[in-house]
């Protein structure tokens, strides 16, 4: 009996379990920002937010934020093969504050600058080389000021959000729609300092925010509103800086695996195939092309035939942009499709071609041809059509292997030329509405609805309506006019 | 409906009904008889028994000394009846006087002993709702004993995810409390608590529909299930009893004589039904009518269409017939110290899909032995390997579907054949993107799960005093799952984000232990006093912890497919390789204390603390509160002329509170997630929050009132229980939506509150008993209200995460019930004259004539989202069970009827094969579309890929009534076994779900695509198809 007791009370002692959890599977916030190595991966975070969505669902660039700027475009419609009611509503110019696809785009763009605020204010209290340090942040600011560019671009005034929340009081997070200047001043700022990068990068590090980047896009931030004299100088600073930007020989050279991120790439988001890595499959290519069966749709279309017609048929970025036919390996045959279908994001290094979903090709955010039809715009504004003006779009169009645009247009023909070439040079790159959209007034309006599918248009889709989700949480936020 | 009213009333109209006189004749003295009536065991007096002289009206009560006495005309000997509560009524012959009556207590429904939590108690004296399932439906045959609690008790609802073998199954007790987390009940297995946890034995290795945990128990070890429903019975389970308790408890061997039992079945199950396609004919005249719509050219002539004919049935050719059969062999035994019972089981089901099924081994140990006169030491011990084949699919608990592989298989082209001419595979469809055969697919994917786990507990019980005993209990439960993957390089099943074929063969394997430890010390205090007053007071201290570590690696681009997932070596390409691991611990204080006066008022008080690691470190620690009531009117003396036909009644009353903390742990901690980025093609690392801290989360708490009657009469050949209940839940764990612009979606906040309140009814009756031929009849009825009191401040709905490119059906609202769908109405198609009128379209779409027609709901002359609402829930009105036993002589029969109305189902499924498109098969709905030469056509036309809104006409009515079980059997009886040495043979046959009534178009009214997602309950996206069968068996006992 005695034996029995001893083994009763051992049993009592053994039972006492510790309630404070430390977990050894995750990374908690008070063990973190400690590190070079934790900067690093803070800011490979921010940069993963451009081709990763958390909930699996498609990403901002290569799919996305093409809805908006695509199929919310003149260029394209959605797939008839696609029965997603809010794609579908950006194809057609019926979209309503509620669309699933504008509020990812919302979400996915504040996602990433959560994370960059995070990059940017935590770095800093990291004690390691000022160099890598001081550099990172940058990175993170570039990124910040590229998303915020498109937010500001997409909605207009926009919550300026630059720190990240400490609770988890939703009133807390209660905010206005900072004005679009505010905003603006915000992506300045952040670009500026993004200068201070590195020009080139060399091995595991290639693919990273350069200073040409921000010159770049601190250059298209200038254009977008007007004004011309510093976007000149940004230009300068890209062309003349030493950068050695150039363009491809070959067009289709900017959109395969094997001339990744080349003497024309200044910003692209990396995407790759089988690299044992997850959600890192440019989803533009499976919206492109997915089976040789010609009945199936697999992704958005040309708005109508009139956009393939807007190229000359040796203008070498027609082939490119589109496909009517394509070869079948298996069978040895071609097949034809009819009307043309988009092309440029079909990945043709990838057997059999229709397994685009494994596709690597980088999505190019900002490219040296960007930068010369840009040169070709500021310059027409500021002095008009000169002959400098004139070289900048030339050379692009030389490349395309068309003639040289004719002499002596008025400022305003110019203008129209510099807007059309960019249309047939960008398509499916993520310009079309910005272009349209920065022109203001009825100028996207008036473009869309010429397009039978998008007579729903109206001018108020000059900005995109906030989603309707975040004003129900939110009161203090506006929705835009007109919607 | 009807029909089941009209059965309760008739086994109602045929009970006994007899009643007496109540006065006392006159008497002429021919004799004299005085008596007392004892208690078989105790032989104390019993005081108020009611004493006959048997067919006269001559009859009295014994006194305060249990004595009585007789003087009557009547001659002795003579017969006498002698009738207590609570004890079995007995005839004598009386020939001479004095005379002793001793009474044999009765083991009835009201005096049973009944299993509660951390112990046991007399029926009689409990508080609480507790309901315990009937034996005759626990021993029919089932894969997991989860199926066998559907319609059991009133107020537990069990849905089948699937007609899977080992598929998992949603069980609610009383509703969902919970809007985000665990509304399972808990389950205690001899005393060994579980909350069962699918993620337990899931990884992303395998895909498909989840594993169930709980087919990893052999249901023929059951010997007793009750289930715990309200909070007086539930509250010492405190954080963890907010959803139920089923308490279940194992076999164990008899005292005095050993037994061998052999039990076997085997049977054959087919698809119960199969969903109406096109043939490729009336496919290829609707892709004619597509590309007409288009303006396109015709795909096929009229010859070529006659030509096609009937084409592949792509659905019977993944079906086929599933054999399954089971053996189980048990010795059990014991002698006046111990007890014992060893027990082996298999089962093997082959699926009704081809490459499916599931088989389980499993043995038990159960030893109890008596040390000295007051320790006592129990072990339980259980193991079992469970091996499941299933069909590949989405990723485990991901949010989308498309390559749910039998939704799949439906809308494979009736044009494609599934061999070439040589018998091969036919590769070549045009309608694929990769040169596959779906039936090649099911056939050589490898989706396969084995489950190992070990459940043991073992525990020591002495006694201090006579009426004071500790007990001590320490116990385990590991889990050991290893799933494996395949995809061979010619399969168009998926591998990780593509398929097989253009990842040229994908492998993936993983694994995943669970194991939990328990240890409980408790001191219960059982005394008496003065007979009358009954005290059990019980105190302890428990302490628990859990632990999984878990492992997936894969791979792809495989030179052969000879190696399969068993060496990853062989592969070109590793994918990156995840592990996960997860820790918590519970510790709780418990007391209860029961006081009965002489069984007639009842009261039990309980208390439970409970601290859980999981929740934020300023709220860990929560307590849950209990008061029960019951006063059994039946014993009052007052009550005894009328215990002829009420002999017993009881009236319960409790009120208290549960808890729920099921979230996973390091939900309150700031989280960080990694996300990688390549930089020209090299892995870096990023690291960043994705959950911001909560140090205040707390429990999720539900107060409960419950009122209820028992009732037995006529000795109780009916029995009858009635329950009504109101639940509260507040502070709900609850994701609750956050601006998007924070950078966080939802952040976990204890908001809200949620209400269920419903009424609960069970009927017993032994319409027949006598020794040829016995009918006995259970019914249980149960209705339920859920609804959505609150999601917190300025939130008025949100709508649950839906598959990328589709619109959610399903709406989180306050003032609806939980998993509510959400859409348009739509009224027939456009007709010209609509046309002509103007009625607002759907905004967006071009409609014309032929297309679905729309209401505006609203009436501001537009189609949009502001039209959509509520179309009905998933939550049934009420759901029921009935079951008739009959016996004669050797024979016997059972019917057991289960049934749900007024649960609605999105058809999803429907809605997808509803859609015509240039490439996919649909549904034979559509050969009734609208077009020029079918004017009067129900569906709308065909258009290439319309878009698909979630409307009235794929929410459909998922009542239904299913003749679960009818089994007829024979026990041969003993004199032509004895000469054999077997003690009992009994022989029978079962079938299984033969009869069903359901206006559900689909293919299975029990159908549940996102089984453990409260939100998203009743949604059928295309589920593995039911089945029905027949099973033939036999048990004998030596």
């Amino acid at each position: 009996m005695k034996k029995s007791l001893i083994i009763f009370s051992l049993l009592f002692a053994a039972a006492c379990n510790k309630l404070e959890e430390d977990p050894n599977s995750i990374v908690t916030a008070s063990q973190f920002y400690k590190t070079q190595s934790d900067a690093i991966s803070a800011v490979a975070a921010v940069y993963s937010t451009l081709n990763t969505d958390a909930a699996g669902d498609f990403v901002i660039y290569g799919r996305n934020l093409n809805l908006l700027t695509g199929n919310g475009s003149d260029d394209q419609i959605f797939s008839p093969s696609n029965t997603n009611t809010d794609v579908r509503a950006l194809g057609t110019a019926t979209y309503v504050p509620a669309n699933d696809r504008i509020k990812k785009n919302w979400q996915q763009h504040y996602f990433g600058i959560s994370r960059a605020n995070l990059a940017i204010d935590n770095i800093p209290n990291i004690n390691f080389d000022t160099t890598l340090r001081a550099r990172l942040v940058r990175e993170a600011k570039f990124i910040r000021g590229l998303l915020y560019f498109n937010i500001v671009r997409l909605w207009g005034d926009a919550p300026l959000v630059l720190h990240d929340p400490t609770s988890t009081d939703v009133n807390a997070q209660k905010i206005k729609r900072s004005p679009k200047d505010s905003v603006y001043a915000q992506i300045i700022a952040d670009l500026n300092e993004a200068t201070l990068l590195p020009k080139t990068y060399t091995g595991a590090d290639i693919g990273r925010v350069t200073s040409g980047a921000a010159h770049a896009i601190l250059a298209k931030v200038y254009l977008t509103r007007r004004e011309w004299a510093k976007a000149a100088t940004e230009l300068q600073a890209v062309i003349n800086g030493g950068y050695g930007y150039a363009l491809f020989d070959d067009f289709l050279d900017v959109f395969q695996q094997a001339t990744k991120n080349g003497k024309e790439h200044i910003f692209s988001v990396q995407f790759g195939t089988n690299l044992g890595a997850r959600n890192s499959t440019n989803s533009l290519s499976v919206c492109n092309f997915g089976s040789f069966n010609p009945a199936v749709y697999p992704g958005d279309q040309p708005s109508d035939s009139s956009l393939y017609q807007l190229f000359a048929s040796f203008d070498t970025r027609r082939d490119v942009t589109f496909f009517t036919q394509l070869y079948n390996s298996a069978t040895g045959k071609y097949v034809q499709f009819g009307e043309p279908r988009f092309a440029k994001f079909i990945d043709y290094s990838i057997s059999p071609l229709t397994n685009q979903n494994i596709s690597g090709i980088n999505f190019p955010v900002i490219r040296y041809a960007d930068v010369l039809l840009m040169q070709a715009e500021v310059l027409n504004e500021i002095n008009g059509p000169t002959a400098e003006a004139y070289a900048a779009i030339n050379q692009v169009r030389a490349r395309a292997k068309i003639s040289n645009l004719t002499a002596g247009l008025s400022q305003a023909d110019f203008r129209d030329a510099v807007f059309l070439e960019r249309r047939k040079e960008f398509i499916q790159e993520g310009n079309r509405w910005f272009d349209l959209s920065r022109r203001g007034g009825t100028y996207l309006y008036d473009a869309l609805k010429k397009y039978p599918l998008k007579t729903g248009a109206a001018v108020k889709d000059t900005l995109y309506p906030i989603p309707q989700s975040e004003i129900d949480i939110n009161n203090e936020l506006t929705q835009n006019p007109g919607w | 409906m009807k029909k089941v009213l009209l059965l309760i009333s008739l086994t109602l109209g045929l009970a006994p009904v007899t009643s007496y006189a109540q006065t006392v004749n006159e008497p002429v003295i021919n004799s004299t008889l005085t008596g007392i009536v004892v208690d078989s065991k105790s032989q104390t007096p019993l005081i108020g028994a009611l004493v006959r002289i048997k067919g006269t009206t001559n009859q009295v009560l014994t006194d305060n000394k249990g004595k009585f006495f007789f003087k009557t005309g009547q001659k002795l000997p003579y017969v006498l009846e002698a009738a207590y509560i609570g004890y079995k009524k007995q005839e004598i012959e009386a020939s001479t006087s004095p005379l002793t009556i001793s009474l044999v207590e009765n083991e009835s429904q009201l005096n049973e002993v009944v299993v509660v939590g951390y112990g046991t108690q007399r029926k009689s004296d409990l508080t609480g709702a507790v309901a315990s399932v009937n034996k005759s439906l626990l021993s029919q045959p089932a894969a997991s004993f989860d199926n066998l609690l559907q319609g059991s008790v009133p107020g537990i609802n069990v849905t089948q995810s699937s007609g899977a073998p080992g598929a998992t199954a949603t069980i609610r007790v009383r509703g969902g409390n919970s809007i985000s987390f665990g509304n399972a009940p808990l389950y205690v297995i001899d005393g060994f608590i579980i909350y069962n946890n699918n993620d337990n034995v899931n990884t992303s290795a395998s895909n498909g529909v989840g594993v169930n945990a709980l087919s990893t128990i052999n249901p023929s070890d059951i010997e007793s299930i009750e289930i715990l429903k309200d909070a007086s019975a539930t509250a010492i389970y405190g954080s963890r009893g907010a959803n139920g308790v089923v308490v279940i408890t194992t076999k164990r061997g008899k005292r005095g004589r050993d037994e061998v039992s052999y039990s076997t079945y085997f049977g054959q199950q087919q698809v119960r039904k199969k969903l109406d396609l096109l043939n490729a004919s009336q496919w290829a005249s609707l892709i004619n009518d597509v590309n007409e719509s288009t303006g396109s050219t015709k795909t096929y002539s009229d010859s070529a269409i006659a030509a096609l004919g009937a084409g592949t049935d792509w659905q019977s050719a993944a079906l086929r017939k599933g054999p399954i059969q089971n053996h189980e062999l048990s010795v059990s035994g014991g002698d006046d110290k111990s007890r014992y019972l060893i027990s082996g089981n298999y089962f093997n089901q082959d699926g009704i899909v081809v490459n499916t099924g599931f088989k389980r081994y499993a043995g038990r140990i159960n030893y109890e032995r008596n040390i000295g006169d007051r320790l006592k030491v129990t072990a339980n011990i259980f193991g079992s390997q469970s091996i499941e084949n299933k069909l590949y699919g989405n990723a485990y608990n991901s949010i989308n579907f498309q390559s749910t592989a039998f939704a799949n298989l439906l809308q494979v082209s009736p044009v494609v054949p599934v061999y070439n001419a040589d018998g091969t595979y036919y590769t070549a469809s045009p309608y694929s993107s990769v040169p596959t055969n779906p039936i090649q697919d099911f056939k050589s994917t490898i989706n396969r799960t084995y489950i190992r786990r070990i459940l043991g507990n073992a525990s020591a019980e002495y006694k201090i005093l006579k009426d004071l005993t500790l007990k001590v209990t320490g116990g385990t439960d590991l889990i050991n799952t290893k799933q494996n993957y395949y995809s061979p390089s010619y399969a168009g099943s998926p591998g990780g984000s593509s398929t097989g074929y253009s990842s040229q063969g994908y492998a993936s394997v993983g694994s995943i232990a669970a194991s939990t430890w328990i240890n409980e010390n408790t001191l219960t205090w059982d005394h008496t006093f003065n007979d009358k007053h009954f005290l059990n007071v019980l105190a302890g201290y428990t302490t628990q912890h859990q632990d999984d570590q878990s492992a997936v690696a894969s791979a792809q681009k495989f030179p052969n497919d000879l190696t399969t997932f068993n060496n990853l070596n062989y592969a070109g390409t590793a994918v990156l390789s995840t592990s996960d691991a997860h820790e918590s611990s519970l510790n709780s204080y418990l007391a209860r204390a029961s006081y009965s006066y002489n069984h007639t008022y009842n009261v039990t008080i309980s208390l439970r603390a409970d601290g859980s690691s999981k929740l934020g470190k300023n709220n860990r620690w929560g307590y849950f509160p209990s008061l029960g009531l019951s006063w059994n009117a039946g014993r009052e003396s007052f009550f005894r002329p009328a215990s002829e036909i009420v002999n017993d009644l009881k009236l319960r009353a409790s009120v208290g509170r549960t808890g729920n903390s099921e979230v996973p742990p390091y939900s309150s901690l700031a989280a960080l997630s990694p996300s990688n980025y390549y930089f020209n093609g090299t892995l870096v690392t990023g690291i960043a929050p994705t959950q911001i801290a909560n140090p205040d989360l707390k429990w999720e708490t539900t107060t409960q009132y419950n009122v209820g009657v028992d009732a037995g009469f006529f000795n109780n050949r009916i029995t009858f229980t009635f329950d009504a209940y109101y639940k509260k839940t507040t502070d709900l764990l609850l994701n609750v939506p956050f601006p998007l612009y924070s950078g966080y979606s939802s952040v976990l906040q204890n908001v809200g509150s949620v209400e269920n309140k419903g009424i609960e009814l069970s009927l017993s009756s032994d319409n027949i008993k006598n020794s040829a031929f016995s009918w006995k009849t259970t019914a249980v009825f149960a209705a339920n209200r859920n609804k959505i009191l609150s999601l917190g401040q300025g939130t008025d709905y949100y709508f649950p995460l839906a598959p990328t490119g589709y619109v959610s059906p399903v709406i989180v609202k306050v003032g609806l019930p939980v998993g509510s769908f959400w859409g348009y109405n739509t009224a027939g198609l456009l007709t010209a004259a609509d046309v002509s009128k103007g009625v607002p379209y759907l905004t967006g779409v071009s409609q014309q004539v032929g297309d679905t027609k729309y209401v505006d709901t609203n009436g501001d002359g537009a189609i949009s989202t502001a039209d959509k609402h509520y179309l009905g829930s998933a939550q049934p009105k009420f759901t029921f069970g009935l079951s008739n036993t009959l016996a004669y002589k050797g024979f016997d029969l059972s019917l057991f009827f289960q049934g749900s109305y007024g649960n609605k189902l999105f058809n999803f499924l429907q809605q997808k094969l509803e859609i015509p498109t240039l490439s996919l098969n649909a549904s034979a709905t559509l050969l009734d579309r609208y077009s020029a030469s079918n004017p009067n056509g129900k569906v709308a036309k065909a258009t290439n890929a319309p878009v698909a809104q979630v409307t009235d006409r794929y929410v459909e009515d998922g009542s239904y009534v299913k003749l679960k079980t009818l089994s007829l059997g024979y026990t041969i009886p003993r004199n032509v076994i004895r000469q054999l040495h077997i003690s009992q043979l009994r022989v029978y046959v079962t079938a299984q779900n033969i009869w069903t009534w359901t206006k559900y178009t689909g293919l299975d009214p029990e159908v549940n695509f996102f089984d453990s997602d409260n939100t998203k309950q009743g949604i059928d996206y295309g589920a593995y198809p039911s089945t029905k069968g027949f099973l033939a068996g036999l048990s004998l006992t030596f």
